[in-house]
């Protein structure tokens, strides 16, 4: 029995190291709060950092064998996406966090693999860092759900797409500086908690019905936060595409005819929506992961699947790491 | 056997008397050709469905093909007037709930009627709920998810829930359907209503339940259109946020999902397994029939979808389509 987990963030020792005097991270900086919180300054926008954000690679792994993990796909934390900042910002520090991952993946291969950050403002520029990442035997790469207001089935990205998909490369989406929730209420944690799952459901729909899985038949996609409310939500998206006016673009399928065309992984907290999740999807299509090391991770991941009744042995096996044997090829 | 349908859109005759005659109605007049479509107020432009127009009878005829016994007719949101100058919202409430009342009486075991009201002065939307239920007769107030970009949340709307609660009304919460917050975000590939409206039908749940509103009004009685969205799906991460912030803590003092069974939900989901999750989810007590008249085309029609599901036992099609409506609203 493995577990592979899809779903867990590195904040890099480089961002912390060049901060530790007040010193600045290609302009990222870092300060405490009154109440010692770790706080990251992105721009003109503040990012609270958890404790085990800081943590080493061999306190992470000594954490994963508390839990029961054996393999972190590590992906960047996304408040250092840095789409709003200039390009050779977000440049420069894609290369850092994904030079950093590279190594921790070179020095422990058991217990990671990488998905890298890229500088989505710039296309050509997120296009040749996929491209060197991959070489350097990277899985894939962790994208926001727009880039700074921008729906990724804009014409722009288009070379990305095409980009991603020759190069075999797993697009993980998750969300980062804010949500579309952020227009209506800033309250209850509420950008979280409903903001992440809404903004998954945009992005389905999004790549659908903006064609650009027709365009790409062989993309792999995965949506973070179990796709959020697409598969709850699909019968009235499936409404929508009827009533869409005809375009070189618009899918001959309807939406859902898509879902068994992205993976999903199984933060949704709650069986039943699991179990729906699967039902909607199939087993084959849903991943193991955490959102490691966030205060909204699962507690005791592992244990938790392997307890649920409702589904099988076989299903089970299937999300904790078989999907990701082979999808990822670890 | 009875159907009672909650989720009943319409437009009022004397809304369209001041249109045809060319005059403004709140603001609001024709453009383009051919009197298919009401500027509303700047941006924003609302499309005429036919069956919006009919009459009484033509809307009796019309359930009869459809098997509805009994429509809960209310307003269509798009032209709420909660935009308005105060004393020109309550004036539109005020000529809409007669309206509509007028309209019920011409059949009034096929008819019950939702009141509008005018949120932007909340003494004044609290009288005319008083006016709506206790003189004419209505079952109580639709409501829009948002009020002026104002959350339902805010102190200064709790007024209206205990006057709803201690008069026993029913508040029926429905979005904008083309204009709500997915416009922040795009305007293509129709996801203001086919995301839009879910989420803000998830934000009102998740916006009643923070807010305190359930806790602090126990009697009270919300029915959420479109089976309340993802929001029962997605509960899960919301217990989660409960847990881990204080923030989501301020008014509540048990998880969020335990105040899910203090709402009703109406049918508008769009698949079986939907349905059959959130039935689960809130309890067969709290789900009722809604058809989104007339914008869903059904097959075969509202009551004929309930009582095809498969998943469904007979007890359960029952509740849905008639026995809870009929204890809620006294129908």
């Amino acid at each position: 029995m493995r577990s592979i987990d899809i779903h867990a963030h590195l904040t890099p020792q480089c961002f912390w190291r060049a901060t530790e005097n007040g010193g600045d991270w290609h302009t990222l900086r870092r300060e405490q709060d009154s109440r010692g919180r770790q706080l990251a300054l992105v721009g003109d926008r503040r990012g609270g950092l958890p404790p085990k954000a800081r943590w080493t690679p061999e306190e992470r792994m000594a954490d994963m064998d508390s839990l029961g993990v054996d393999v972190h796909v590590l992906s960047p934390y996304s408040g250092f996406y840095n789409y709003q900042l200039p390009a050779e910002v977000a440049i420069a520090t894609a290369r850092d966090s994904n030079d950093e991952i590279a190594q921790m993946v070179k020095s422990w291969p058991d217990r990671f693999a990488g998905l890298g950050t890229l500088p989505m403002q710039d296309v050509p520029a997120a296009v040749a860092e996929l491209e060197r990442i991959m070489s350097a035997g990277f899985k894939g790469a962790m994208i926001n759900d727009q880039v700074n207001g921008k729906l990724l089935d804009e014409p722009e990205f288009m070379p990305f797409w095409k980009a991603a998909e020759q190069a075999g490369a797993l697009i993980l989406f998750h969300q980062g500086d804010g949500t579309i929730v952020d227009f209506r209420i800033d309250r209850y944690h509420l950008p979280n908690t409903i903001g992440n799952l809404a903004d998954r459901a945009v992005t389905f729909s999004s790549l659908v019905l903006g064609g650009v899985m027709d365009a790409c038949p062989d993309l792999k996609i995965c949506l973070s936060h179990g796709g959020g409310y697409t598969c709850y939500g699909i019968g009235r998206v499936d409404r929508g595409w009827r009533g869409l006016p005809d375009s070189p673009t618009k899918p001959a399928q309807p939406p859902s005819a898509y879902l068994r065309r992205f993976y999903y992984d199984c933060i949704v907290y709650t069986e039943e929506s699991l179990r729906f999740l699967i039902d909607a999807v199939g087993a084959d299509r849903v991943l193991f992961g955490t959102d490691w090391p966030y205060d909204m991770v699962f507690d005791w991941p592992v244990s938790w699947l392997l307890s649920l009744e409702s589904l099988s042995q076989e299903e089970k096996e299937l999300i904790l790491w078989k999907n990701l044997e082979n999808l990822l090829d670890l | 056997m009875r159907s009672i349908d909650i989720h009943a859109h319409t437009f009022t005759r004397s809304m369209f008397a001041a249109l045809d005659a060319g005059r403004d109605w709140y603001g609001m007049r024709y453009e383009g050709e051919g009197r298919r479509n009401i500027a509303v107020k700047a941006g924003k432009s609302v499309g005429i469905n036919p069956k919006l127009r009919f009459t009484p009878e033509q809307r009796l005829a019309d359930m009869d093909q459809l098997g509805t016994e009994v429509q809960v007719v209310s307003l269509h949101t798009q032209v709420f007037g909660y935009h308005l100058e105060p004393a020109a919202g309550l004036a539109q409430a005020q000529e809409v709930n007669d309206d509509i009342a007028a309209f019920v009486k011409e059949a009034p075991h096929r008819f019950a009627g939702m009141a509008t009201l005018p949120m932007q002065d909340v003494a004044a939307a609290i009288g005319e709920l008083e006016r709506a239920v206790n003189t004419l007769g209505l079952k109580g107030a639709e409501l829009d998810t948002v009020v002026n970009g104002r959350n339902w949340d805010e102190p200064e709307f709790l007024p209206l829930f205990q006057a709803a609660a201690a008069m026993g009304a029913v508040l029926f919460f429905h979005p904008q359907p083309q204009h709500n917050v997915m416009q922040e975000r795009t305007n293509r590939l129709a996801m203001p209503n086919c995301i839009g409206v879910p989420l803000e039908d998830t934000l009102l749940v998740a916006t009643l339940i923070f807010g305190g509103v359930l806790e602090k009004c126990p009697d009270l009685k919300v029915c959420v259109a479109h089976g309340g969205g993802p929001a029962c799906f997605g509960m899960g991460r919301l217990d989660r946020g409960w847990q881990v912030r204080a923030e989501a803590r301020v008014n509540i003092s048990k998880p969020p999902s335990a105040y899910k069974r203090q709402l009703y939900y109406d049918t508008v989901v769009m698949s079986e397994t939907a349905l059959r999750f959130l039935i689960d989810s809130v309890g067969i007590d709290r789900v009722v029939l809604g058809s989104d008249y007339p914008f869903v085309p059904w097959e075969p029609s509202p009551a004929g979808w309930v009582q095809g599901l498969e998943s469904l036992t007979q007890e359960e099609k029952d509740r849905i389509l008639w026995k809870n409506l009929e204890e809620l609203l006294g129908v």
